[in-house]
């Protein structure tokens, strides 16, 4: 019966259990890489975060959407400890790295950085060469062999997708690239050190058309080697690029789930009205 | 839910979807009409109406058109997602339905004009009209439904269409009969043939123009499942 089964499934070599309804992913088939339980957050007496909790899984794009104050990129700098630097910035609840609590006073902050990378809206390219912006992560671990770099730095061009534009010219500054080009060398800087998770911060809304589809395109294959999480506020590109999106609105998570299913027929109407741009 | 109550932010855009909708309703007037009219002229014989159906498919085709180039525009310029999203692709596939039924139409005038040269019988064409009325009231009913997105409607007359096809088997049981009891009328009698086969295939296209407002309301595809089944996928029951 089985047998029966199989081959009217693969009918003409097409496979069609892929091919039948339902989305593509689903969170029960997922490694988890980063969680949130009951996390709350405060910017002095004001809450910007309310009781959330979710799971990131592992090697797949997540994007946080959500009118702007939603608290998405205050989330999203959680998860390396960027809220650090606010004195004013009060947490409860916990936020998980691989089951290792992100601000247990145990973590080293410099060690989560390097194994949790961030990318921001504006490139950020140091006033050095490329080839230096790319080295520069791995030069503060104190790697300063020449070849371990020259390989590091065509490794992490070629994974930023930037190689063949600039193997010519490693040695130009970057403060002459594109800004496509220049959110291209950010990434590679933040490949170089391999870190586990990819933290994006609208890394394209500063860039033309062609640039951001190239760093979607980017995104895309980098998901095969890190877990990336994405805050954007153009909707299409949450669409594009995710395999999850969680919808946050004043400082609650409304819905997360499969990208296909929430643009689709999200369960939430607060999450239908967000992104058919209604008013609530 | 597309009974979103909620406006968009774009009074544009809010305004063409509501475009896209009510030519939709007019399309399916117009095609509700071709059905009468195409009926009509095969129980009354009146060639005239016949011609009419058959020049008016023109409209219809062309109603198909234009909705269907206004749906890519909304496609193309507003991104539409969710409810948006499905009211788009639930009415690009709707118009086919109803182009489909159009020519379904066409198909009866062309079988009226052939059967007015021949002789009448005795009963007058009832069994078809009674098919015909029942996939009239499909469709009407269909329409309602998607003017309202009343799902609970569009389930009722999706429901229907089993017995649409009942008394469509009915006939055709009826209509060899009459072959074989008297062979001079086959030849009228495959055109009342072609004719019921067509009405059937309204009610088909109306059953389908349902599936597409479950779809377009709640999101949930009941193509190719049966009546029990889509109630219970409407409902959030499990099926099997």
């Amino acid at each position: 019966m089985q047998a029966v089964n199989e081959q009217k499934n693969v009918a003409r070599g097409i496979d069609i259990e892929s091919m039948t309804r339902g989305p593509r992913v689903s969170l029960a088939d997922e490694t988890i890489c980063l969680e949130v339980k009951d996390f709350n957050l405060f910017y002095g007496e004001k809450q910007a975060l309310h009781g959330i909790n979710m799971q990131i899984p592992k090697n797949r794009v997540t994007a946080f959407i959500g009118p702007s104050g939603c608290g998405k990129s205050t989330l999203l700098r959680c998860f390396n400890r960027m809220n650090d630097l606010i004195d004013t910035v009060k947490m409860d609840g916990h936020l998980l790295l691989d089951r290792m609590e992100i601000n247990s006073p145990s973590v080293n902050v410099a060690d989560l950085r390097r194994q949790v990378g961030m990318v921001f809206q504006k490139p950020n390219p140091f006033p050095k060469s490329i080839y230096e912006n790319v080295a520069y992560g791995l030069r503060l671990q104190g790697v300063n062999d020449r070849a371990t770099l020259d390989k590091v730095v065509e490794k992490s061009l070629k994974g930023a997708a930037l190689w063949d534009e600039v193997k010519d010219r490693l040695h130009e500054s970057a403060m002459g690239m594109s800004g496509g080009q220049q959110q291209r060398l950010v990434i590679a800087r933040a490949i170089a050190i391999e870190p586990e998770v990819l933290l994006l911060d609208e890394p394209a809304s500063a860039l033309d058309p062609l640039s951001t589809l190239k760093i979607e395109e980017l995104i895309y294959e980098l998901k095969e080697k890190y877990t990336i999480v994405i805050v954007t506020h153009n909707m299409q590109q949450a669409a594009r690029v995710s395999d999850y999106t969680a919808f946050l609105y004043m400082g609650e998570l409304i819905e997360f789930g499969a990208t296909d299913e929430l643009f689709t027929n999200p369960a939430k109407k607060q999450t239908e009205d967000y992104i058919t741009g209604r008013y609530g | 839910m597309v009974s979103n109550n909620s406006q968009h932010i774009s009074q544009q855009f809010e305004n063409e979807l509501q475009d896209i909708r009510s030519r939709v309703l007019a399309m399916g007037g117009l095609v509700e009409q071709q059905v009468a009219n195409a009926m009509e002229a095969l129980v009354t014989g009146d060639t005239e109406m016949a011609r009419e159906v058959i020049s008016f498919d023109e409209q219809v085709n062309e109603m198909e058109i234009a909705i269907d180039e206004e749906c890519i525009q909304i496609i193309a310029l507003r991104q539409p997602t969710a409810s948006d999203l499905r009211l788009v692709t639930g009415i690009e596939k709707t118009i086919t339905d109803l182009e489909r039924i159009g020519d379904e139409s066409v198909r009866i005038a062309r079988m009226a004009i052939n059967l007015s040269e021949k002789d009448r019988p005795k009963r007058n064409y009832r069994e078809l009209q009674s098919l015909g009325n029942h996939v009239r009231g499909m469709l009407r009913d269909a329409l309602d439904a998607f003017a309202r997105f009343d799902v609970e409607m569009a389930l009722r007359v999706a429901k229907e269409d089993r017995e649409v096809d009942a008394e469509y088997e009915g006939i055709l049981r009826q209509l060899m009969t009459y072959m074989m009891e008297d062979t001079r009328q086959v030849s009228r009698v495959v055109d009342m043939m072609w004719s019921a086969r067509s009405l059937e295939r309204i009610g088909d296209h109306a059953h389908n123009v349902c599936e597409h407002i479950i779809y377009l309301v709640e999101g949930k595809d009941v193509r190719h499942l049966s009546i029990e089944k889509a109630e219970k996928v409407v409902k959030g029951e499990p099926i099997d």
